[in-house]
């Protein structure tokens, strides 16, 4: 997992697009973007809120994150820069884990209005393929999805039998 | 269960990313083994097999027995539940989050709303 792979893959091999459509305007939907009091209310999944939140939101400005799961641990601190803002319109930033050497992913978060309702859609330029199958899984390649997810199973199985 | 910094998890999926080693993985779930029961069923040679336990014991998932003959390899469940966490979790990750940016918006909405009529009753 070299960060110089990266120079040599094409975008569309490591990039992911998500969208999701909301009933609200684009500046609302902005304002929940721009806020660690808004952040901590969202960001996350289920169970894994923001527990520390430091932004300086503004171009050049950075972010750092951390997230404390159900049982009080820890995920590890990430965070990055803020690279382009534009009101109601669009955010990008870049983020990894701090870690030294840790690859980068690019974020851009764009907000289209129409009619009352706000399309956002997410795109994620990943550094690498390693680093894209690391957050998404293979995919393509047989056999590496199936056998994470029996590790995933396995690993959850034993997790369960370390605690009881 | 220790929080595992990054550079740990990279040992680990680097690990992972083996499908000989995964089915070592796989293997030691049903118990400890030596090295000779692990050459066997894989048919490959001792020292392939040997550098791939030594990946394995790098990013923490086997530790070896301290028995000088067989030095029998254990598997270590904790580096795996870390790891589990954080696959292909990036979808559902977005995902979740903007089910409750969904519930979130509607808040702001309302509270933006209260706000307006409270203000033009002034």
């Amino acid at each position: 997992m070299t960060a110089a792979a990266s120079v040599s893959e094409p975008i569309a091999d490591r990039e992911l697009v998500i969208t999701r459509e909301f009933e609200a305007p684009a500046r609302i939907l902005f304002e929940a973007h721009s806020k660690p009091e808004h952040i901590k209310k969202w960001f996350g999944p289920r169970g894994w809120p923001v527990t520390l939140c430091e932004m300086d939101f503004r171009k050049g400005g950075h972010f750092r994150f951390q997230m404390t799961g159900p049982d009080g641990e820890k995920g590890p601190p990430f965070g990055g820069e803020y690279l382009e803002i534009l009101p109601n319109q669009k955010i990008v930033y870049d983020n990894g884990f701090e870690e030294p050497g840790s690859e980068k992913m690019i974020v851009t978060v764009t907000f289209d209005e129409k009619g009352g309702k706000t399309k956002l859609t997410m795109h994620t330029v990943f550094a690498s393929v390693a680093m894209k199958k690391l957050h998404v899984g293979g995919g393509m390649e047989e056999g590496v999805n199936s056998g994470l997810d029996q590790l995933e199973e396995l690993a959850a199985a034993l997790v369960a039998k370390e605690r009881s | 269960m220790v929080a595992q910094n990054v550079g740990h998890l990279d040992l680990v999926f680097s690990a992972l990313a083996d499908p000989t080693r995964r089915a070592i993985l796989e293997r030691l779930a049903q118990g400890e083994a030596t090295v000779n029961e692990l050459v066997a069923p894989f048919g490959l040679s001792q020292p392939t097999i040997s550098k791939h336990l030594k990946v394995l014991e790098r990013a923490g998932l086997v530790s070896r027995g301290r028995d000088a003959q067989f030095r029998p390899v254990r598997l270590n469940a904790a580096p795996l539940a870390g790891a589990a966490q954080w696959l292909g979790d990036y979808r559902r990750f977005w995902e979740e989050s903007f089910d409750q940016l969904d519930e979130y918006v509607k808040d702001l909405m309302q509270k933006e709303k209260d706000h307006d009529s409270s203000s033009q009753r002034k």
